[in-house]
């Protein structure tokens, strides 16, 4: 039996099959942590979705917890704001955009105050000094404070109401007392009755680290001076001011100003490290299909109610970019969204020492592209994992274990069950039919079926070749096993004469396009030229038709099967999520294999789609869908009246491809094959069954180990069980069976496991 | 030196026997091996062929969790 070598732990390479530049390009596509749209808008960078959420849920003091983060004093905020964030909703395209304002009005109103100036926090040890009084001073000493800066405001009135009014007469009567109430709360020092001239002002200078002033003082003060809007600053006289009319430009103002504060308070440029400030465009993509509630709420009275606030929070529909996660069961199963976890993944093959936590989720996805199509902007994961486990293979730290079983059925494919022969009485074959590994393991007759059918209504004679294409080796990144595998089918390929090939799977016809090239049509192709075969009859009731996600973007096959279905007189029913948006059946990427969790959960979502019996054309589609209990037909066993029956155990999967080799060589080619009789008897318990296909065990590893106990009798007994133990190194394994002996040649199998690590004697 | 680990009890004594030998296996010194690491552990041995024995429960068990902490190195 051939063998895969395990990898060794000791060296340390450094490859990068995809560059930082080329993987932050690939992340950037992925827009799920763009700011929504109104959060976009807000040039205070207002979180405004998650105010809503939480004034949706009733949670007004945590709505206004992230109000007060934007606005200090929320109450005149939403008294004077211009509400960009309003024009910006995206259900103003469907009818009414959330009256986001008014339900801020709210929030203010009813949410508690947040208490986060009390004596507890650490102060910076930087002293401002605000000078004058209105809009711009009030929310300047209220970012500061924020901020933690020890901070005094200068102004002329004498007293705190006086200085609020002069910044907010605006306000009702009780909106005013609670923001003068607010203003009390803050940790402010407070000069008043101040005559600021240049005199007071250069004394403050002396006596504080950073000056702010009102753009009435600076003006006064410093008439032919320059500032800068950018920054907020007159830089000549090192004076941090604010411009503008507004409630709104104050507000960004006094965010501007209290950033280049914090800049200077530490020496810095305050050019330098701003971040992202003011209003900017989102790339966020928006499903508004579901948006329902399109009216806005009316207020009763001239201002929302607690309730009515909530109810009109209710209508916000959250925007977020989930594409991919509601069609993904593998991206809803890590609950990440693909530009995050991509970072990741890239990130895991960079570890060269340490745990590579990523490399479940690398080898669960179905690699079946299905997110590129329903994502806005085509992101790509299955690129993402597939040039990251070559990687893994090239830096040799790609573990064996998930994959080896199906790298070892492939090599059972191409070796001991691969066949290639021309068609009986022709020296040289127009066609090859390549059936792929999963038709002869789960369906042998419709393969011989289909084969003998092609022999006799097709022209210039059609060869035959039972193999694997290499999908398995592509999709667990082993590329030198794929260069070797390519190599080894143009070799065959050439022995027949380079043939047409004539692929019974899209995933074979895609993988052979792309590995041994050439000329390349499917059956479905050469059915719908020479019309179905006698006999040939759909379902009697309505069917789903699955879409194979090796036939995604390949809209011709789509359609070929469609009208295949068509002639066959099948109703289908429609499907969400079909044609290129189908997703995978589990089995794609070796999911299967290397995750059967996270794959049965796959196969669960696409069998979501409808209750109807599904026909597919991929052969491993149809066996999952069995798998789970939904009655599954692959289009060819309609096309040849066959039935595959119920899916087959991983040891029936090799027995059929070796029985259909030995059948039709015998059939067609009058040629024998050893046969495969053991000199013993063998039997298996039905639990011992399960078990192995479970676990990944063989017939063949079973008779391994019982050949090996009848040679040298080695074995134990458990007197617990009465069950006799044996077990043999096969490759990178050791396997263990479970079973009794009745006579000398008779065994009963009741359980078999097997473990990786190797276990030895140890003398001393 | 590494700390030898006996993760398994032969429990009662003398419930396991070696066919081949005829004698009980015994707790005995024995070594995991696996992408280039050991660990020795205790296990039932076979006092005359040194036949080691996996349990089931131990092979599906902990042996299976630190093969894929190190198949993860």
């Amino acid at each position: 039996m051939s063998q895969i070598q395990e990898r060794g732990s000791t060296h340390v390479y450094k490859v990068n099959r995809i560059s930082k530049e080329e993987m932050d390009g690939m992340v950037a596509r992925c827009v799920y942590e763009e700011p929504a749209f109104c959060n976009a808008a807000c040039p205070l960078k207002l979180d405004t979705r998650a105010m809503l959420k939480a004034a949706a849920a009733g949670d007004f003091k945590k709505a206004l917890q992230i109000y007060e983060k934007a606005a200090p004093f929320p109450l005149i905020l939403s008294a004077g704001c211009e509400a960009p964030c309003e024009n910006k909703c995206r259900l103003c395209e469907r009818g009414d955009g959330i009256a986001i304002r008014a339900v801020e009005a709210a929030v203010s109103r009813y949410g508690q105050a947040s208490r986060l100036g009390g004596v507890f926090r650490t102060k910076k040890k930087k002293t401002v000094a605000v000078l004058g009084s209105g809009l711009f001073p009030l929310f300047l000493a209220g970012e500061l404070e924020k901020k933690a800066y020890p901070t005094t405001v200068y102004c002329e009135q004498e007293d705190l109401e006086r200085f609020l009014r002069s910044a907010a007469g605006f306000l009702d009567g009780e909106a005013f007392q609670l923001e003068l109430k607010r203003l009390k709360g803050k940790d402010l020092a407070f000069v008043f009755d101040c005559e600021i001239d240049e005199a007071f002002l250069s004394a403050r200078r002396d006596d504080s680290d950073v000056l702010c002033a009102s753009e009435e003082v600076a003006r006064r003060l410093f008439p032919e001076t320059a500032f800068d809007p950018a920054l907020m600053i007159c830089e000549a006289e090192r004076l941090v001011t604010g411009f503008g009319e507004g409630v709104m430009n104050a507000a960004f103002g006094a965010k501007k100003a209290a950033l280049t504060v914090d800049r200077l308070a530490q020496n810095l440029d305050p050019r330098n490290m701003r971040g992202s400030e003011g209003a900017i465009e989102s790339r966020l993509y928006t499903d508004l299909t579901e948006a329902d509630e399109l009216r806005r709420i009316a207020p009763a009275g001239e201002a929302y109610t607690a309730e009515e606030a909530a109810r009109e929070a209710k209508r916000c529909i959250q925007c977020h970019c989930e594409e991919c996660m509601k069609s993904c069961a593998y991206l809803k199963h890590y609950k990440k969204y693909p530009g995050l976890l991509s970072k990741e993944i890239y990130n895991n093959t960079q570890i060269i020492m340490g745990d590579h936590q990523l490399n479940k989720p690398m080898n669960a996805c179905t690699l079946c592209g299905q997110c590129t199509v329903v994502c806005p902007n085509g992101f790509d994961m299955a690129h993402v994992c597939a040039v990251a486990r070559r990687n893994m293979v090239s830096t040799d730290k790609m573990p064996l274990a998930p994959h080896e079983f199906a790298l070892m059925d492939m090599l059972f494919s191409n070796g001991e069950a691969f066949m290639s022969r021309l068609q009986p009485g022709y020296e040289k074959c127009r066609y090859v039919f390549f059936p792929g590994c999963q038709a002869s393991a789960i369906a042998p007759e419709t393969v011989k079926a289909a084969y003998l059918d092609l022999c006799e209504r097709l022209e210039g004679g059609v060869a035959l070749m039972l193999g694997c294409c290499g999908a398995i080796c592509d999709w667990a990144g082993r590329y030198e096993m794929q260069e070797s595998t390519r190599e080894f089918l143009l070799t065959e390929l050439s022995k027949l004469g380079d043939p047409v090939i004539i692929a019974g799977c899209p995933s074979c016809r895609k993988e052979l396009a792309e590995s041994v090239g050439g000329e390349i049509v499917g059956i479905w192709d050469v059915l719908e030229e020479i019309g179905l075969p006698e006999g040939a009859h759909g379902l009697d009731r309505p069917a789903a038709l699955h879409d194979s996600c090796g036939a995604r973007g390949d809209a011709h096959t789509q359609q070929a099967i469609r009208s295949l279905a068509a002639k066959l007189g099948v109703t289908l029913v429609e499907t969400e999520y079909s044609g290129d948006r189908s997703p995978c059946c589990g089995y794609g990427g070796l999911t299967a294999y290397a995750n059967p969790e996270v794959a049965s959960e796959i196969t669960a979502r696409a069998l979501e789609r409808s209750d109807a019996p599904y026909i597919s054309y991929c052969m491993a589609c149809r066996d999952r869908f069995a798998r789970q209990g939904r009655e599954s037909r692959h289009i060819l066993e309609l096309v040849y009246g066959t039935d595959a029956g119920a899916p087959p155990d991983i040891s029936e999967k090799r027995y059929n491809r070796l029985s259909l080799k030995k059948e039709l060589l015998w059939e067609l080619w009058q040629e024998e094959t050893a046969d495969m009789k053991l000199d013993y008897e063998l039997n298996y318990t039905e639990e011992a069954r399960r078990l192995m296909d479970g676990r990944m065990i063989l017939t063949d590893d079973v008779i391994a180990v019982l050949n090996d106990y009848r040679e040298t009798g080695e074995a134990i007994l458990d007197s617990d069980s009465g069950l006799m133990i044996a077990r043999k190194r096969l490759g990178n394994a050791t396997f263990w069976v479970k079973f009794t002996e009745s006579g000398e040649d008779a065994y009963t199998v009741h359980g078999a496991y097997s473990h990786r690590m190797n276990v030895v004697r140890r003398e001393g | 030196m590494a700390i030898e680990r006996n993760y398994y009890t032969i429990d009662p004594e003398g419930k396991l026997q070696c066919l081949k030998c005829r004698v009980p296996l015994v707790k005995g010194k024995a070594k995991f091996m696996y992408l280039d690491n050991g660990f020795p552990v205790e296990l039932p041995v076979c006092p005359v062929c040194g036949f080691v024995y996996v349990p089931e429960e131990l092979a599906l068990g902990k042996v299976l969790s630190v093969e894929k902490a190190l198949e993860d190195k």
